[in-house]
């Protein structure tokens, strides 16, 4: 990730679909990991960590989002739904058969994959934004389900407490230890993803984003494919709940709404569509950008405003930054952080050289 | 690549920023939402809240101790709502005002495990009164289910003190929030006798003719009970107005019951005759209000815009008179000054006869009942303002009691 | 027995508040007929020009045709401006690219709109009746049949404009094929601002039949959520599809919460059009009326 290499020496096809192209890659990912399990949680408050816990959260959706909208190019603006559906599914299994979390967490994440399955059965005829509508059409319709049937909602309030997940015994309750919970399925997600697009579902993404009609041709089942990938990318989108559900300890759809299909595209724009490490990126960016407006403010911001005006001004001010941020980064670098992370590499590639 | 040190500096000067509080200062977390779709309630009620916190400290805090709010806005979502909870945590907030519903249920657990109070003050979950179940979630004010009852007292007064074989038409928000009241009206039904229709109103709210033509036009009810939030309260208004349907015969709950959702009717003239539930006293007539407006006098500054919204703003003053009220008997118990979460929610449960003079309910908050009696007024627009129509009461207490103790 | 009566009440009012959706649908399909841009801050936009209009008459005590100018002229400028300082430079990019860019507009606005005029509620009074006029068993509100006639104005300006005017028919040319359209001398970036121009226009309008109807402050740009089955039954390039979506997408909901709600015991107002649309878009997958666009390899 952030080393240079001295030439392309590759001479095999294998060589070239490697995840880590040369040792040193291997060693930086090591280092990140051994860093993000080891001295991370040993360095940082619990304040700080709880906000990691609500990015990996987001690594997580983000991740799967990308695969729909990012490898497969169709767009869904129901993801939110999807977590509501694999967070009700664990939360009813947790509550009503004691199923303890490995068992309640792939099987919301399969519940989301047959629903997101569903959903996506209008893509074989409807295309683009008329898509991307009959995916809110989608959310609305799960959301009005969760909300009415008291069977799937536990009540009239729909929500439902569930216990704590434990792991050997050991119960899984303070910021730290769910720092861990959480960076297990970060790893196991972006892991997932990166050896999913080497296979030839993958490749078959990709050929339906580039050209759909030409993958038809050259006998790519786009049907098939495209619920393919709206299952994948659902079951994603229901582990996040899941993990949401365990993180709070309460399964809620008020928290899964439209504003937050919202925020998980605006992760992957941001971030870099198509791109493992760019939905990590947007995933952070989205997340952390309005506490550090915030608190930017808070500390800056005295110097211009009084105390009383301040506290209107600066969720306000947040909301405009944020927006014009989303807008100059569409317009300066389209395809996101990503090709940013790109650009500062590349440049020090050749870096003193740079002709 | 020049824009890294800069960022850097900005990154070390944030992370120094949030510094913990000094010893003598007591942190309350405050959320509030003055960005998303409640601010016209948040942009009041917090002045509200701060400016009784200032008022407080002016008069030289709490046995001697300043009263922090740490102010943070969660634009009525969750993640911020968490983040922020963890920041008041680690400022030392020995007790937090939750802002929104579903802010208040992804805290419970959290708040429950960290043992530090939390309120949430005519929303969230109205199980949540019974204290024995959820030892730190604190009501405090009337919940959805004291309400509704109370909106069936009120229907059951003004049409002559029965309602055997009357027609009562409950619209709502079609939200979680909107059933709430479910159980406690179908009790209630069977307890008086009376034929309830339900009329749902799907987010966002801004057009009901179909379900208001069905109350006036097919239903014909003899009351109707309105339970709406943003912007659908004054729809509602309108929309009544419009189809003939005598306001006066409307009562609606605590969240369509401001200023701002008569102006946005179409003003007082429009409105009048409708009725509202609150659970703070409206106007400025309060002696509390009227000491704010002295600190501001005082500082030479006109008194603040906010308080002309004065349902919200004085729910903020409310708000935060029973936080600190809660503080107050901590120290008490503890003189020395180092309290904790613990000792606040033992503070809670022992307020009892605080009522700063008219503005704040009755309240008799006990380690039980966390709700402190679910006492409401009702407030009717007449002749071009809010008018008190009845006095602090509580309604069919043994009903929601029963159903509390049945909630799971 | 089945009510006539209340029949026919739930479809008048299905037509009028299904013709108050087309206005706000209109300057959605308005720039995206012209310019391929979606706009998802149309809610906002509508907003803005409220918060104009109310503003310059609560606080600045403008007379009406006064506040009423302002607001024309504020958001004619205001279309124009942005499609030269944010939508040109997004020219040519993915389309989730434009939409992305209009998400982070319409955060911008709502942010924008109450730091400066404040967040309260502010009422935008118009010198008509609340009274309803009672024809036979109907109640009419003055303000809808305004909000109607003000569609149905549009309808017949714009159906003329693209039709007959000489800027209409370059505007068409420039949404069919840009680069056709430039090589035959068309201006092609004037025709894009002053498409947004028009969906100022038209905002400006809708911003105050709604703000009339529901008051000022930020919870006006939800009227933005109604436009999306309206724009997709009708067609999104499609200014009569506007308003027959908006009256399909009126009277189902109207007829929805009439007769289905009290069966199911909940609000089906929101997803009914939706549902309908899937339906219809399962059928014709551009719309009723959008244009079927041929893709080749």
């Amino acid at each position: 990730m952030i080393h240079r290499e001295s030439g392309l020496l590759k001479t095999s096809y294998q060589a070239d679909m490697a995840l880590y192209p040369l040792p040193i890659a291997r060693w930086t990912v090591a280092a990140i990991v051994a860093l993000a399990f080891l001295a991370v949680p040993l360095m940082l408050s619990d304040y700080y960590l709880s906000i990691l816990n609500l990015v990996s959260v987001a690594i997580v959706g983000a991740l799967g989002l990308n695969i729909l909208v990012g490898y497969t190019g169709q767009v869904s603006i129901g993801h939110g739904a999807f977590m509501s559906v694999g967070a009700y599914t664990a939360a009813n299994l947790a509550t009503r058969l004691d199923a303890p979390f490995w068992i309640s967490l792939p099987l919301g994440g399969l519940m989301a994959a047959a629903v997101g399955a569903v959903v996506g059965i209008p893509s074989l005829r409807i295309k683009g934004l008329y898509l991307a509508i009959a995916t809110l059409a989608g959310q609305l319709i799960i959301e009005w389900t969760i909300n009415h049937v008291t069977w799937i909602s536990g009540g009239v309030q729909a929500s439902i407490e569930v216990p704590r997940p434990h792991i050997f015994g050991l119960e899984i309750s303070t910021q730290r230890q769910m720092y861990f919970f959480l960076l297990v399925f970060v790893v196991l997600a972006i892991v997932g993803v990166m050896n999913l697009m080497r296979t030839r579902v993958g490749r078959a993404f990709i050929a339906i984003r580039d050209q759909d009609i030409a993958a038809e041709i050259i006998g790519i089942n786009i049907f098939r494919y495209k619920l393919l990938s709206f299952a994948i990318s659902s079951f994603y989108a229901g582990v996040t709940g899941v993990l949401y559900t365990y993180y709070l300890g309460i399964a809620n759809y008020e928290q899964f709404q439209i504003t937050t299909s919202i925020d998980y595209l605006a992760m992957i724009i941001i971030g870099g569509l198509g791109s493992v490490l760019g939905s990590v990126f947007g995933a952070i960016f989205v997340t952390m950008l309005p506490i550090f407006l915030r608190i930017t403010m808070e500390t800056f911001g005295g110097l211009f405003f009084s105390s009383g005006a301040m506290l209107n001004i600066i969720p306000n001010l947040r909301l405009i930054v944020f927006g014009l941020l989303i807008i100059v980064f569409l317009v300066v670098e389209p395809e996101g952080l990503n090709r940013l992370w790109r650009n500062i590499r590349s440049y020090f590639r050749v870096w003193p050289f740079a002709y | 690549m020049r824009a890294m040190p800069a960022l850097l500096t900005a990154a070390a000067l944030v992370l120094g920023a949030v510094a913990p509080a000094s010893a003598a200062e007591i942190v309350i977390g405050a959320q509030c939402d003055r960005t998303g779709p409640t601010q016209t309630v948040g942009t009041n009620l917090c002045p509200g809240f701060n400016d009784y916190i200032k008022l407080v400290n002016m008069k030289g805090g709490v046995n001697g101790h300043t009263i922090r709010a740490d102010e943070v806005d969660n634009e009525y979502k969750v993640p911020p709502a968490v983040e922020s909870y963890e920041r008041f945590k680690k400022e030392g907030a020995v007790t937090v005002s939750v802002y929104g519903t579903p802010q208040i249920y992804a805290l419970t657990q959290k708040l429950t495990e960290d043992r530090i109070p939390g309120t949430s003050p005519g929303f969230g979950k109205a199980a949540a009164a019974d204290g024995t179940k959820y030892p730190y979630i604190f009501p405090i004010a009337a919940t959805y289910w004291s309400q509704a009852a109370a909106a069936v007292k009120y229907a059951k007064d003004q049409l002559g003190g029965s309602l055997k074989g009357k027609k009562i038409a409950y619209i709502f928000y079609d939200n979680p929030a909107g059933r709430e009241p479910f159980p406690v009206l179908e009790e209630l039904q069977k307890l008086e006798g009376f034929d309830m229709r339900t009329f749902a109103v799907p987010p966002p709210g801004v057009e009901m003719g179909a379900q208001v033509l069905d109350i006036a036009q097919r239903y014909r009810a003899d009351f109707v009970i309105s339970h709406l939030f943003g912007r659908s309260p004054s729809v509602a208004i309108k929309e009544l107005k419009r189809v003939g349907y005598p306001l006066k015969k409307v009562v609606g709950f605590v969240w369509g019951a401001a200023e701002a959702d008569v102006e946005a009717a179409g003003g007082y003239g429009v409105a009048e005759g409708y009725s509202a539930l609150q659970f703070a006293g409206v106007g400025d007539d309060f002696p509390v209000i009227k000491e704010i407006k002295e600190m501001y006098k005082k500082e030479g500054k006109p008194e603040p815009k906010e308080m002309k919204e004065s349902v919200y703003y004085n729910r903020g003053v409310f708000l935060a008179a029973i936080h600190v009220e809660a503080i107050r008997n901590a120290l008490k118990a503890k003189p020395d000054g180092k309290i904790t979460g613990v000792d606040v929610k033992a503070g809670f449960e022992k307020i009892k006869n605080f009522t700063l003079g008219g503005l704040v309910p009755p309240l008799e908050i006990t380690p039980t009942d966390h709700e402190g009696g679910g006492l409401v007024q009702v407030w009717q627009v007449s002749g071009g303002k809010w008018v008190k129509r009845t006095d602090w009461f509580r309604a069919y207490p043994e009903v929601v009691g029963k159903i509390i103790k049945e909630a799971k | 027995m089945f009510d006539w009566q209340f029949a026919a009440l739930l479809l008048s009012n299905g037509v009028l508040i299904g013709l108050m959706y087309s206005l706000i649908a209109l300057g959605f399909v308005l720039v995206y007929k012209a310019t391929d841009a979606i706009n998802f801050a149309q809610g906002e936009f509508v907003m803005i020009a409220g918060f104009v209009v109310a503003v310059a008459m609560d606080a600045y005590g403008a007379p009406l045709w006064l506040a009423v100018a302002v607001g024309l002229a504020g958001m004619i400028g205001f279309g124009f401006g942005l499609e030269r300082v944010m939508l040109r430079k997004l020219i040519g990019r993915p389309v989730i690219a434009v939409v992305m860019a209009t998400i982070g507009l319409a955060a911008i606005l709502r942010g924008f709109g109450p730091m400066v005029w404040g967040a309260g509620t502010k009422s935008l009074t118009l010198p008509i009746s609340e009274e309803p006029f009672i024809l036979g068993p109907l109640f009419i509100p003055p303000i809808q049949l305004l909000g109607a006639a003000v569609s149905l104005l549009f309808l017949a300006a714009f159906s003329w404009f693209f039709l007959r005017s000489r800027r209409g028919i370059a505007m068409r040319a420039v949404a069919d094929n840009q680069q056709v359209a430039m090589a035959m001398g068309i201006d092609v970036e004037r025709y894009f601002g002053l498409a947004w121009a028009m969906t100022g226009i038209v905002s400006a309008l809708g911003g105050i039949v709604w703000g009339n109807l529901l008051g000022v402050d930020v919870q006006l740009s939800l009227v933005g959520l109604k436009v999306f089955p309206v724009v997709i039954l009708g067609g999104l390039d499609s200014i009569p599809g506007a308003i027959v979506g908006g009256l399909i997408v009126g009277v189902v909901e109207n007829m929805a919460a009439g007769y289905i709600d009290p069966y199911v015991g909940g609000g089906t107002k929101d997803f009914a059009p939706y549902v309908l649309m899937i339906i219809a878009l399962m059928v014709r997958p551009y719309g009723i009326f959008g244009k079927a666009i041929i893709e080749r390899i």
